[in-house]
């Protein structure tokens, strides 16, 4: 047996030159710090994608993205296609994990300062790639067709709609037409399983190039420190076998949220029927959302929302481009403005959300 | 003898001597009874406001007192003349509105109707727009006004109706305010027990007013009509519930008690479902009479069409009709219908079958009887084994929408079968107990699957589970010894 794997693996050497690879990852090094658990999050995240991609081509093979077929076509998923009901958990509870882990994973980055230079390139592909992962959650929510997505999708699509000037076109060109529709279901599937993934790929292959060439940041309580003193492990095996340690953990737990939690299907949407009480969107957009509902209708002579919106999207704007206004880190200085500002961001975040998920 | 013509002299004599006073005092009656000799003044004369001393001036305004015409029609002196559209009713209602001025006429009358008619279905605006459709004259008439206990009075229960045909029979006059009101309804009274009763002169029963009240009356689709679906149990049984009022008629009294307590009642009454039947729905209304023992099955089907269907193509509609008895009435009861249940069926003591169909007198009508009574029990516990299993399915998070759908086929066969024991034959009421059947076994595979799926998960899952922390621990300690070696 052993010799058999062997030969295969001499095979593959002989044509793909395995062992410059293997050369090439055993000389990588990975700092070893006091922080160096938040490493593994970039990892884990890029292993959620996989099961992503992986069920989401299950689910293909039997999802009908169509105003009339969707929701039937996910019942029978759910209820007739062997081991449908695990692949749609699965894909549903991974989608969510995945935002969660790549928001620990960017904020990680953020409070690491690990965007300085050089790897300014680093953070804006991983910033454009977690608001695609946003995207993803947004086109993906209305897929099966339900109550709460459809209207979830109203209410979401309506707050775009909000901002002055492209906020409508974009309301249109997202609903395909005035309101949701079948058209927007079509609209929304293409975007899921075509538009959003190509541009991710790129994205990730960039984000995973950039990270392999310029290897793992070094905060700078790890450089502060004598060079005898930095301790590093080995990128493979070592820090490759702990980050498939953590990915096999990961999957226990989504098997059993996926068994004991199974995602819901809820009843048909009804573009005829009124909005059930207490619509709320997915809890990864339930702060912006809460936000929305504090700011009062009119400040000054601007809209509530739009201002709510635009600050939005001014605060992403600023967060995305951290690494080209925090100068002083990127010296080498320490930069506490910058743990304060993160600090509050999270606290709101959480705090937030909890009162979103609440209400 | 002598004494009693002297004494019936002095009467004609004081009666003679008041008239001719009061003829004196109101130089209108002189001149129009006298002279002109016209119509008005001769009814006037038994008018009950003339015997209140009311005048024609009163209503027309003008001067009786004055002898010549001029100055007595003088509409300096107030003359109005003949009053036209609601200013004829205005100066009724001068008098009958005003509670202060019927008491001095020592009247006790309610002084609510010009009101009431304002509101009525009478109330509105006539074809011209400028008065409402009826006026006081129109029931009552303009001279030779009487009490409405006076038989001469167009309103007396004995000529109501006439009164109201006047109108409401006259197709060309109704056209014009609600083509689709029905014009027939003088005639079916006629036929009624109320009109046959009516027409022997008998004012007690029921006539147009009794039910639709006089004044305040509304159409029938007026929530606070008296003859509203909702309010109509409550009219009939102003005379119907009154023992004493109905004594003479030897007739029940506790037809409303029963309703209230009935299927019907209960929809009616207390859920104000207006599409449940009201008392007229089966005694008719202006033709109102209790269906006769062979219609009684077309009354209720009238709603209930399948099962009257399946019941005059039974083989009990002529069993029933040779031996009078009346047909859904037998089982269901007639006011006190409740709702029906399995019970009904079979030989069992509380069975209604079992009244006629004994072992000993007719075996085979018992034996179908019981057979029906099996079938309806095996589907109905097939039903619940596999609403129990699916509801079992459901709680431990399974997708059972397909065994649902499948237990809503069950449920729609059972109600089916309850329909088809109308027909009262083995072969048709099986076939919908098999039908009903094959969707509750449906569903109890579904639910069985569903159920052997969730624990083949959970098996699944502790087994997965297993292996990957398995898994899990190996690679942990492999990656202590590969980082021992480093070291």
């Amino acid at each position: 047996m052993k010799n058999t794997f062997k030969k295969i693996y001499a095979w593959v050497d002989e044509r793909l030159e395995l062992q410059d690879l293997i050369k090439f990852m055993a000389k990588k090094y990975v700092p070893v710090h006091s922080h160096s658990i938040w490493y593994y999050f970039g990892g884990v995240s890029l292993f959620l994608f996989i099961i992503q991609v992986v069920t989401g081509i299950l689910l293909l093979m039997y999802y009908k993205g169509s105003e009339g077929l969707a929701f039937e076509s996910i019942q029978f998923i759910m209820s007739k296609v062997a081991f449908g009901w695990l692949i749609r958990s699965v894909h549903s509870w991974t989608a969510n994990l995945f935002i969660l882990t790549a928001m620990i994973h960017m904020f990680s980055v953020y409070f690491e300062k690990a965007y300085r230079k050089p790897r300014e390139l680093t953070w804006l592909s991983g910033m454009l790639m977690l608001f695609l992962l946003l995207g993803f959650g947004f086109t993906g929510y209305l897929l099966p067709w339900n109550e709460l997505a459809f209207f979830a999708t109203k209410v979401g699509t309506e707050i775009s709609g909000a901002v002055p000037v492209i906020g409508k076109p974009i309301m249109e060109f997202m609903r395909g037409g005035d309101d949701v529709t079948g058209a927007t279901l079509s609209r929304l599937f293409g975007f899921h399983v075509a538009v959003l993934p190509g541009i991710f790929t790129v994205l990730l292959g960039l984000h995973l190039l950039l990270v392999q060439r310029q290897g793992m940041s070094e905060p700078s309580h790890y450089t502060d420190q004598p060079e005898r003193e930095r301790k590093t492990m080995p990128f493979f095996p070592n820090f490759f076998l702990r980050d498939v340690l953590f990915w096999l953990v990961v999957l226990n737990l989504i098997a059993i949220l996926a068994v004991f939690f199974p995602w819901e299907l809820g009843v048909k949407a009804d573009p005829f029927a009124s909005a059930p009480a207490g619509i709320k969107p997915e809890w990864y957009f339930l702060f912006m959302f809460q936000t929305l509902k504090y700011i009062p209708a009119k400040v000054w002579f601007i809209d509530g929302e739009v201002l709510g919106i635009l600050a939005f999207g001014l605060a992403g704007m600023l967060w995305m481009m951290v690494p080209f206004w925090d100068r002083k880190s990127s010296r080498g200085e320490q930069n506490r403005f910058i743990n304060y500002i993160g600090l509050f961001v999270v606290m709101f975040i959480i705090v937030l959300t909890i009162v979103g998920w609440l209400a | 003898m002598k004494q009693k013509y002297i004494l019936r002299g002095c009467v004609l004599m004081v009666l003679v001597l008041c008239t001719g006073r009061l003829f004196a005092a109101d130089q209108c009656i002189a001149c129009h009874a006298g002279v002109v000799g016209d119509k008005p003044s001769a009814l006037f004369k038994h008018d009950i406001h003339f015997a209140k001393r009311i005048s024609c001036a009163d209503c027309h305004g003008g001067n009786p007192k004055a002898e010549e015409m001029e100055a007595a029609m003088n509409p300096k002196q107030g003359f109005k003349g003949v009053p036209k559209g609601d200013a004829i009713s205005q100066v009724c209602a001068r008098c009958h509105s005003d509670s202060t001025k019927m008491k001095t006429y020592g009247a006790a009358l309610p002084t609510n109707q010009w009101g009431n008619l304002q509101t009525s279905a009478h109330g509105k605006l006539s074809t011209t727009g400028k008065e409402h459709i009826a006026q006081c004259i129109t029931c009552h008439n303009a001279h030779g006004i009487v009490s409405v206990k006076n038989p001469a009075s167009p309103v007396y229960p004995l000529n109501v109706v006439k009164t109201c045909s006047k109108c409401h029979a006259n197709a060309a006059f109704m056209r014009t305010y609600n083509p689709s009101l029905p014009i027939d309804q003088a005639e079916k009274y006629r036929t009624s027990v109320h009109g046959a009763l009516n027409a022997k002169g008998d004012p007690k029963p029921a006539v147009c007013s009794s039910c639709h009240g006089s004044h305040d009356i509304r159409t029938s689709k007026d929530a606070k009509s008296s003859v509203y679906p909702v309010n109509m149990p409550v009219t009939c049984s102003k005379c119907h519930s009154d023992a004493q009022y109905m004594a003479k008629y030897r007739i029940p009294t506790n037809q409303y008690d029963k309703f209230a307590k009935s299927v019907h009642g209960v929809a009616l009454l207390r859920k104000h479902d207006v599409g449940a039947p009201s008392c007229n729905s089966c005694h008719g209304n202006h033709g109102a009479t209790p269906p006769g023992v062979e219609s009684v099955s077309k009354v209720c089907g009238t709603c209930h069409a399948l099962n009257a269907d399946l019941f005059s193509a039974s083989p009990h509609k002529k069993a029933f009709d040779d031996r009078k008895l009346p047909e859904c009435e037998t089982c269901h009861s007639n006011h006190e219908i409740v709702t029906a249940t399995d019970t009904l069926l079979g030989v069992a003591p509380e069975a209604v079958c079992s009244r006629c169909h004994q072992e000993s007198q007719n075996p085979k009508g018992y034996a179908i009887a019981k057979t029906m009574r099996q079938l309806n029990d095996s589907l109905a516990l097939s039903g619940s084994v596999a609403t129990a299993l699916v509801n079992e399915a459901e709680q431990k998070g399974m997708e059972v929408t397909e065994a649902k759908f499948k237990l809503r086929d069950a449920r729609q066969a059972h109600l089916q079968m309850r329909t088809m024991v109308h027909a009262f034959n083995e072969d048709k009421f099986r076939e919908v107990i098999n039908k009903g059947m094959a969707a509750a076994s449906f569903a109890k595979v579904e639910a069985k699957d569903a159920i052997d799926e969730y624990y083949f998960r959970r098996i699944g899952l502790g087994v997965s589970t297993l292996i990957i922390t398995i898994l899990s621990i190996a690679l942990f300690l492999y990656i202590r010894r590969i980082e021992k070696k480093q070291v």
